[in-house]
């Protein structure tokens, strides 16, 4: 199992390496002038593109341009974000906690609401619990992300006034300023989720946690559903196994056939799409965080793919290569954990 | 547990219900991120606001004048008979956030530093000119083949720019006499640094020895990009980059005390979600997006539109117009079809001709572009001048829809080939800009009403490629704007009239009478003298028509009724108020 995973992790350069390479390559179909643009916002600033094109050398060939960037990422500076207005190193640092706190905030929700009605509809097959769950599944499915966001953010902040956008409320966001510059708040882990609870201010915790609800909601309703119906169909596919016949004649309760039994083994493929789902998560954060003005990863991609910030694009996409890599390896290190068939030495 | 958990959420929806800002508390939503906080590297409207309200320059804006002036931290002034030479008698008992004091030695540090650094990201330009004589850094400025005594003498010259007899005297020597001067140096990039800090914390020395290392430095990777430390009514308490910026009244303040005493700038892209924001006592001003969002909000309880009727006077300093290029360029060039007067395309001297000119200006429908996309909140400008600036000429003849003479410029043009032969074109405008969209599509569509031979075609860009043809001239006719970077009238008659003006050379405008009386003009420093230039400039640009003017939106601002005391100041930011002149 070590070998597999310093295995895995030796890939990483590899991935690296071809990630960036391709989207270098990619930003070669555009002029220099073009890739100018990213560091211009307004018509004033145009007077001044080619010295801005000098100054960055942007007409420089590929490789000369891939290798100045590459010297510096290994040196650890991937360059500055002008869509996050930071270093891209810090903009990772202070966004990709945000994100990851949200996708596994979501990630409870996924698994365990997937799972639980998936077994449920399963285990009541045609039943009227099956039926409303195959409804659910199906409405859930279906529903695009940002029609169910704006709907949340419509019904319970415009209507109700129960949840706001953003990470905190007004007094919140600066009583947290004003502690964070006086040096009364440390950033222990950047998490405010933990640091919050770290340096004993339970009102941010709980005005946060507050904040991440409709969020969470919203980006577990479509993956939660996937899970249902890989959960139903792959236990009911168990259930209808010689195995499950042949615990249940040497008389074990319905109870430990059901789940010891039958869904251990239907598991296995939900850990296969949960790899995916990390994938999804992430595509999911995209639109989540641009509705509710949760500043994230999602936030930051989406605005830097579309305003061509070049060196977020490049820092992003091997940071989001490098999780991808890392999800992936989890989910077959739990492989084996759930099926002991299953051996990587 | 489970009533615990109850009592907890519940307190919380209560929390949440009735959070409402604070009486001394201003929060601010808006669309744009803050790029930086030095200011020697800001040229962006988001970043100028936070500058504007914890830094201060020598003089300030006066109420929503862009053309008035209050001494801030100079209490007067003196030019010399030539204009070359501006003293300045500092502020006593004024200090830093920090305490530091601030004396002559913080005024030609800061200037300095940005003439110095001049970053072509940045909007320095804009004091280099004046007093180095370049308007690029020094080395874009002196070349490749510059010698150590070119830069020693460039040196020489900046660091001459700026003298201090005493501490609170400054002497300001130009490189040149310009009555521009005056007006750049309320220029973001003029706010007055402290010297001792910003050595301390890194930054250039002041000395010869070491101001190579800054020529042209991208000051986002500097100390400055995320600390501050000015004389303004507000510190800095926390800038968190593309989100929220936190500042707290000063209470050494050499000036009133602000009613406001804290403030949240929350950056939120999606216009929908400031709107509830406002609706819901959670912002107290918000950026709208498009005109049409005006709807959204009017009426709405707890949200007061400012100036909705045009009735308070204020004024954009923005001018917005279709250029059209007089010497496009040629090969393979898409936009202009065949690149002959044949009826499937235009030759690339096409707006050469007056013409033609006259013809697409008397085809643009100004009061269907006003209905349609300004909802009848706009102002039709007379000359690419903003009306509140000097020299603005409200009697100049303005255009306006007239086919029947549309129709006969067309048909003069070209020795009649154009009219027989009709042509083709690709109009230009970036994606996403729907008013800029809109203008080009309604001049499309009188101008195929002209004659069936006519054809146009209208096109969204993306900015990247819209730089690109911009900066390669291969647009035929496109809409683009300018906001003022500095309230005098040489940033927008240059800009767009005048030989050397970044978009009279783009679009390839030449006029030999323009060009002279805009050399006068900016050397003249009797307003009267100078208003009467570019009156006479704003006449002649009439008659050659190198340009549509098309109409402006009133400037509104859109807070919670709760706000008082809001006004427009087209140079504070994107158009607002200084923070400590209102209160709730």
């Amino acid at each position: 199992m070590l070998t597999f995973i310093v295995r895995r992790v030796l890939f990483l350069p590899v991935v690296f390496l071809g990630v960036t390479l391709i989207i270098v390559l990619l930003m070669q179909l555009l002029s220099p002038a073009e890739r100018a643009a990213t560091f211009i916002t307004s018509p004033a600033q145009l007077q001044n593109i080619n010295v801005i094109i000098d100054k960055y050398g942007l007409d420089k060939p590929w490789y000369s341009q891939y290798w100045h960037w590459l010297d510096a990422a290994l040196h650890g500076n991937l360059g500055y974000s002008t869509v996050a207005r930071t270093t891209v190193l810090n903009a990772i640092a202070t966004r990709f906690p945000r994100t990851m706190t949200l996708a596994l905030a979501a990630l409870f929700p996924i698994v365990g609401v997937g799972i639980w009605l998936g077994t449920a509809a399963a285990l009541n097959r045609d039943k009227v619990v099956d039926q409303f769950t195959r409804v659910l599944a199906i409405v859930g499915w279906s529903l695009p992300t940002f029609v169910l966001g704006i709907w949340l953010l419509v019904i319970f902040y415009g209507g109700l006034n129960w949840f706001q956008p953003g990470i905190l409320t007004t007094g919140d966001s600066i009583l947290l300023s004003n502690l964070t510059a006086n040096g009364a708040f440390h950033n222990y882990t950047g998490f405010l989720i933990l640091d919050s609870l770290f340096n004993g201010r339970f009102g941010i915790f709980l005005d946060f946690v507050w904040h991440l609800i409709l969020p969470v909601i919203t980006l577990s309703a479509v993956t939660s559903a996937q899970i249902m119906r890989v959960m139903r169909s792959s236990l009911l596919d168990a259930l209808g196994q010689d195995y499950v016949r042949t615990a249940r004649s040497k008389g074990l309760s319905e109870r430990v056939v059901n789940t010891k039994h039958a869904r251990r083994n239907a598991l296995i493929s939900v850990l296969t799409v949960s790899g995916f789902t990390i994938i999804l998560l992430f595509n999911g954060v995209v639109i989540t965080e641009t509705i509710f003005s949760y500043p994230g990863m999602g936030q930051w991609f989406a605005a830097a793919a579309t305003q061509l910030d070049y060196a977020s694009v490049l820092g992003g996409a091997v940071f989001t290569a490098m999780v991808v890599v890392f999800a992936n390896l989890v989910v077959d290190v739990l492989y084996a954990l759930v099926d002991p068939r299953i051996r990587y030495d | 547990m489970k009533r615990i958990l109850i009592l907890l959420a519940i307190a919380l929806m209560a929390s949440a219900v009735f959070a409402q800002t604070a009486k001394d508390t201003l929060v601010e939503d808006k669309f744009g991120s803050i790029d930086t906080l030095d200011p020697a590297q800001s040229y962006d409207t988001s970043s100028s606001l936070v500058i504007q309200n914890v830094y201060e320059t020598l003089y300030a804006y006066k109420g929503t004048s862009a053309g008035e002036f209050v001494p801030a931290l100079a209490t007067g002034y003196k030019v010399s008979s030539d204009g070359s030479t501006f003293t300045f008698t500092l502020r006593k008992g004024v200090t830093f956030h920090n305490g530091d004091p601030f004396t002559c030695a913080d005024v030609a540090y800061s200037i300095k530093r940005a003439v110095i650094t001049n970053n072509p990201q940045s909007g320095d330009w804009i004091l280099a000119g004046p007093l180095s004589g370049y308007t690029s850094d020094a080395t874009t400025a002196l070349g490749k083949d510059a010698t150590d005594a070119d830069y020693h003498k460039y040196f020489q010259t900046v660091d001459n720019s700026v003298t201090c007899p005493d501490p609170y005297t400054a002497v300001f020597h130009l490189a040149q006499p310009s009555p521009t001067f005056f007006a750049r140096l309320l220029f973001g990039a003029a706010s007055i640094i402290d010297k001792k800090w910003a050595i301390e914390n890194g930054q250039w020395d002041g000395t010869e020895a070491t101001w190579k290392k800054w020529i042209g430095f991208d000051l986002h990777n500097s100390y400055l990009q995320d600390h501050m430390n000015g004389t303004g009514p507000y510190q800095m308490v926390q800038w968190v980059p593309g989100q929220k910026f936190v500042a707290k009244a000063y209470d050494g303040y050499w000036g009133d005390k602000p009613a406001i005493k804290n403030v949240l700038i929350n950056r939120d892209s999606e216009v929908s979600t400031r709107i509830l924001n406002l609706q819901k006592g959670n912002a107290d001003y918000i950026d709208l997006g498009a005109r049409s969002d005006v709807k959204q909000v009017e009426g709405a309880p707890g949200v007061k539109i400012w100036n909705l009727d045009g009735k308070l006077g204020w004024s954009a300093a923005a001018v917005d117009a279709i250029f059209m290029n007089e010497q496009i360029k040629a090969d393979n060039n898409p936009n202009i079809g065949s690149g002959k007067l044949d009826g499937n395309g235009i030759p690339p001297d096409f707006f050469a001709s007056k013409d033609v000119r006259l013809c697409f200006n008397y085809s643009f429908d100004r009061k269907a572009y006003g209905q349609q996309v300004l909802l009848g909140m706009g102002q039709q400008l007379t000359m690419a001048l903003p009306s509140s600036f000097l020299g603005y000429d409200p009697n100049i003849p303005e255009y306006s829809l007239d086919l029947e003479k549309a129709a006969q410029h067309c048909k003069a043009a070209f020795d009649g080939k154009l009219w027989q032969n009709g042509f083709k074109v690709t109009l230009l405008y970036n994606t996403g800009n729907t008013s800029r969209q809109t203008a080009l599509e309604i001049l499309k569509s009188n101008l195929e009403y002209l004659n069936p031979k006519f054809n146009v075609t209208v096109r969204g860009v993306a900015w990247p490629d819209f730089i690109k043809q911009a900066s390669e001239s291969t647009m035929a006719a496109y809409a683009l704007g300018w906001g003022a970077d500095y309230a005098d009238p040489d940033n927008f008659i240059t800009t767009f009239y005048a030989k050397g003006g970044y978009y009279a050379d783009q679009y390839h405008f030449s006029n030999p009478q323009i060009n002279q009386l805009n050399e006068q003009a900016r050397t003249e420093t009797n307003p009267e003298a100078r208003k009467l230039m570019y009156s006479q400039i704003g006449n002649l640009a009439h008659d050659l028509s190198p340009i549509i003017l098309v109409p402006r939106a009133y400037p509104i601002l859109v807070t919670s009724t709760s706000l008082k005391g809001v006004y427009y100041n087209p140079m504070i930011g994107n158009g607002e108020f200084l923070w400590s002149k209102v209160s709730k």
